[in-house]
């Protein structure tokens, strides 16, 4: 991916939690419709690298670039209006608000939006209904199956058809066929969509389903993917 | 002895000839290495010996030799015990990548077998890929993603042994002092 | 954001949620009728003998009891301020999950404002609708139904509680961000300071200013009222505030000198969280002041009458007649009476809002408590442990608090000299004294602490401390089932 048809790079990513660096410098382009799973043991900073590109947590040092701007110079409220806007997030768990029911949170990045109340709870029905939960729009999330869950957050991170979508270990908490169906459910969407994916995993099965990996070690890219002769 | 064991459970559900049989092999495990024609008539006349088929008629329609075969009651008895019995877990380890890994490690050290194994991690991921978008597609047969998931397990646990066995190197030689390793 | 979306996230709330939400509006109503009530009986003007009540009638007595209603207004208030944090990791999740959604800093601050408001709001007008309703249905002479504060002041004081709460809250969420990963406190790296002693020194000098000025300056009335009332709610802050120096000081006490796991626990979580102590029993505390002023003006009312008894006595007359008050002393004491009435109902709300805090904070923690039951600890030591850390700090406080009270009015007068003046007058030769008939009963009269009924009070609160943390710990029990553990 060269750097001009990329969509989302990163440059030189750095981010340290107190003394503790997470992220020690990482290059990465996304182009348009492509899906790029980060993989990498757990503490290599996948996670910290998905929050930087998202606009979550600020870097460091480095640039994170969208559509040609510079997004770590933007502010907080311009970033979470990015979030509602261009990007979706998923997780592992914990995205939907518990007290708010399905179809209600899949509205929600819609009527932060502005949108009014009917065309947004609208919208959001007909994403339930393209991930198979359409029956459940009118449930909270404390009822529902954990891989029922996903789907719908999967729809809410879908329902402003953004241009990235931001996973992280969104099959994490589901058992392997569980996981699997979510999982082909979110590829068979963002793919019809031509939405761009940043994937992050640990699992070489769920990765298998990005068209590119990239792995992560110790905070910095692992060209070779096994850990040969980084740190050396 | 595998292959018979599957011409029997083919049979099972009535007679076939030998051509049929071999399609049926086919379609049923996808992802195996095709059945030869030589093999299955070979495999057919030794299950035959052995009492476990019998012929059950000729085709006068079709090719040169359409010969059907049904399964005996010995032959039924014989694949029931055959499923009955529980293999053996893993009783020798064996296999290529095994066998390579262990001996560029143990002969040539990390630096030598480097570009290896990342060319073999590399193949394995892109099999990877291959077997999953193969089972994503849309029409894809449960016997297609039956067979891509055994692929794809398999494949996923050699990365993953891999894996373990390089950090597990790696800690022992940055446990060792310096001039030993060298 | 529409507003109407704004409204939704801002009572999108579980069971905790709507808890809160009720006590805020429930806090609000109490608030606001005992303001308005204050209101009305400020409106009244100049002699009005339509009352039957002298507390009414008398100009000079109204001020005092606006200033009553304002006194058990405050207590409610503080149980207004201690219910925002109620429900907080519930409400934390939420707006985390909101500003993932790509809610802005602003908004989630905004959405979090506006349920304390929204909340109070409610309760508010429902305190106009029930001061309307109540004086349509009550319309007796004995009170002043047939006026209203002007419009403006109505408006006011209904939206004065609302937009208090909002301010508080929007406070209290300075100390927070909400990241879209979570919500992180700003931690306070050091201990909370004994500064609040400066606001209750503060608050006795303000006190005292009126009471000590010399002779030639005359304030008006409304000065005095407001260096009074500025006086006790600066007191008030400061002590609800000096628990958190109190629970911290208490911790590391109960580590060094406490034996066994309970007091470790204990003093570990006093250490960690010392304003714990003051979100859970700020209204308690401003309750018990309330009380302790009241009791202890009791006392120099009644130091007064028997200073009118013997000044009589002495002058020789026994007919009745002299120096007196303008009603008899147990008008006074039934005011009063009236006062402890409504303080002791404002501790009872109180209490309800330390048994709704301290459950809150257990269910707030109940991994940890389920987890420690799962390692082996009894729930009997845990039991323990949350009796240490709610009582450890607060009978401290306690006394602090009554002390304050008591102190505060004794700074009006703590002993009254009766007769000197005739003496010194008569030895001095000067003309126009009159001459005492009993010289020798001359004396000073000492306003007299009242041990007794403080220590009641003191009790009263302790009392209904302890029976909130017995049925804390019945949450606790709830809490320590190792289901707890895997609850998400």
């Amino acid at each position: 991916m060269s750097e001009r048809s990329a969509l989302l790079s990163g440059i030189g990513i750095a981010r340290s939690y107190g003394a503790t660096p997470a992220l020690r410098g990482v290059d990465l382009a996304v182009g348009a419709g492509e899906i790029v799973a980060v993989t990498g043991p757990s503490g290599c900073g996948k996670s910290t690298l998905l929050h930087c590109l998202a606009g979550i947590l600020r870097t460091d040092s480095g640039t994170v670039t969208y559509r040609d701007q510079d997004i770590g110079l933007w502010s907080e409220a311009a970033r979470s209006r990015l979030r509602r806007t261009e990007f979706g997030v998923l997780f592992q768990f914990g995205q939907l608000v518990p007290e708010l029911t399905a179809v209600e949170n899949v509205a929600l990045p819609l009527l932060l939006a502005g949108s009014g109340r009917r065309e947004a709870r609208q919208v959001a029905a007909e994403w339930l209904d393209r991930l198979g939960v359409g029956e459940l729009a009118e449930q909270r999330p404390g009822a529902m199956s954990g891989g029922q869950q996903q789907r719908c957050a999967t729809a809410r991170a879908l329902v402003t058809q953004p241009r990235v979508l931001f996973a992280d270990e969104p099959t994490g908490a589901l058992d392997a066929l569980t996981g699997e169906q979510v999982l082909g459910e979110i590829v068979r969407v963002v793919r019809e969509q031509g939405t761009s994916v940043v994937l992050i995993t640990h699992e070489a099965s769920v990765a298998a389903y990005a068209d590119r990996e990239i792995v992560l070690r110790d905070g910095v890219l692992d060209p070779t993917g096994l850990g040969l002769g980084v740190g050396r | 002895m595998s292959t018979a064991h599957v011409l029997l459970g083919l049979l099972a559900g009535g007679p076939r000839h030998g051509y049929d049989l071999k399609r049926a092999h086919d379609e049923r495990l996808p992802r195996a290495k095709p059945l030869a024609y030589g093999q299955v008539y070979a495999t057919l006349s030794r299950l035959e010996r052995d009492g476990f088929v019998a012929e059950s008629g000729q085709d006068r329609d079709g090719g040169p030799d359409r010969t059907s075969y049904e399964l005996t009651d010995e032959g039924r008895g014989h694949l029931a015990a055959w499923l009955a019995a529980v293999d053996p877990p893993a009783p020798y380890v064996n296999s290529e990548i095994f066998n390579k890994v262990t001996v560029a490690l143990l002969a040539a050290g990390i630096e030598q077998a480097r570009d290896y194994l990342v060319a073999q991690r590399a193949a394995h991921m892109g099999r990877m890929r291959e077997l999953t978008m193969a089972k994503s597609a849309p029409g894809a047969s449960l016997g297609d993603v039956i067979a891509a998931d055994y692929a794809i397990g398999h494949l996923e646990a050699d990365l993953r042994w891999l894996q373990t066995t390089l950090a597990r190197v790696a800690a022992m030689t940055t446990e060792l002092p310096k001039d030993v390793t060298t | 954001m529409r507003p109407a979306t704004l409204a939704r996230l801002a009572v999108a709330g579980n069971r905790t949620d709507t808890l809160r939400t009720i006590l805020t509006a429930l806090s609000a109503l109490l608030a606001t009728v005992a303001m308005l009530a204050a209101a009305t009986v400020l409106t009244i003007t100049g002699w009005a003998e339509r009352y039957t009540n002298p507390l009414l009638i008398e100009p000079g007595l109204r001020p005092g009891v606006s200033a009553t209603l304002i006194l058990v207004a405050l207590p409610v208030l503080a149980l207004a301020g201690q219910c925002i944090r109620l429900g907080a990791p519930a409400r934390d999740r939420r707006l985390a999950a909101i500003r993932l959604a790509g809610a802005t800093p602003r908004e989630s601050v905004l959405i979090a404002t506006a349920e304390t408001a929204v909340a109070s709001l409610l309760g508010s007008v429902a305190g106009l609708v029930a001061y309307l309703v109540a004086r349509k249905v009550i319309d007796r002479p004995a009170l002043p139904t047939d006026i209203l504060p002007p419009a403006p002041v109505i408006v006011l004081l209904v939206l004065l509680v609302p937009v208090l709460a909002a301010a508080a809250g929007a406070v209290l969420m300075r100390q927070v961000i909400v990241t879209p990963l979570g919500v992180e406190r700003r931690i306070r790296t050091r201990g909370p300071r004994p500064w609040p002693g400066l606001l209750i020194a503060a608050g006795i000098v303000l006190f005292a200013v009126p009471t000590r000025l010399p002779e030639h300056i005359n304030l008006s009335k409304n000065w005095v009222y407001a260096f009074l009332g500025s006086g006790v709610m600066l007191t008030m802050v400061g002590i609800v505030l000096g628990t958190g120096w109190i629970s911290s000081t208490a911790g590391r006490l109960l580590r060094r000198y406490g034996r066994g796991p309970a007091t470790l626990l204990a003093g570990q979580r006093l250490i960690t969280d010392p304003w714990n102590g003051s979100r859970t029993m700020a209204a308690l505390l401003a309750a018990v002041i309330a009380g302790a002023v009241a009791l202890a003006y009791r006392e120099l009312l009644a130091t007064e009458f028997r200073y009118y008894d013997i000044y009589n006595a002495m002058m020789g007359s026994t007919d009745g007649g002299g120096m007196g008050a303008a009603e008899a002393p147990e008008f006074y004491y039934g005011a009063i009476r009236l006062v402890v009435v409504a303080v002791s109902l404002a501790s009872v709300v109180a209490a309800a809002g330390v048994l709704i805090a301290l459950a809150e904070s257990i269910v707030a923690r109940r991994r940890t408590y389920a987890a420690l039951t799962a390692a082996g600890v009894p729930r009997r030591t845990l039991s323990a442990a949350v009796a240490w850390q709610t009582l450890t700090p607060l009978i401290p406080a306690l006394v602090l608090a009554l002390a304050a009270g008591d102190a505060l009015v004794r700074l009006i007068d703590s002993e009254i000299p009766v007769g000197y003046e005739f003496r010194d007058c008569v030895a001095a030769g000067y003309g126009g004294c009159e001459a005492p008939r009993h010289p020798e009963m001359a004396q000073i009269l000492h306003v007299p602490i009242p041990w007794g009924s403080l220590a009641l009070l003191g009790g009263g609160a302790l009392l209904a401390v302890l029976v909130a943390v017995g049925a804390g710990l019945l949450v606790l029990r709830a809490s320590t089932d190792l289901d707890e553990l895997r609850a998400g």
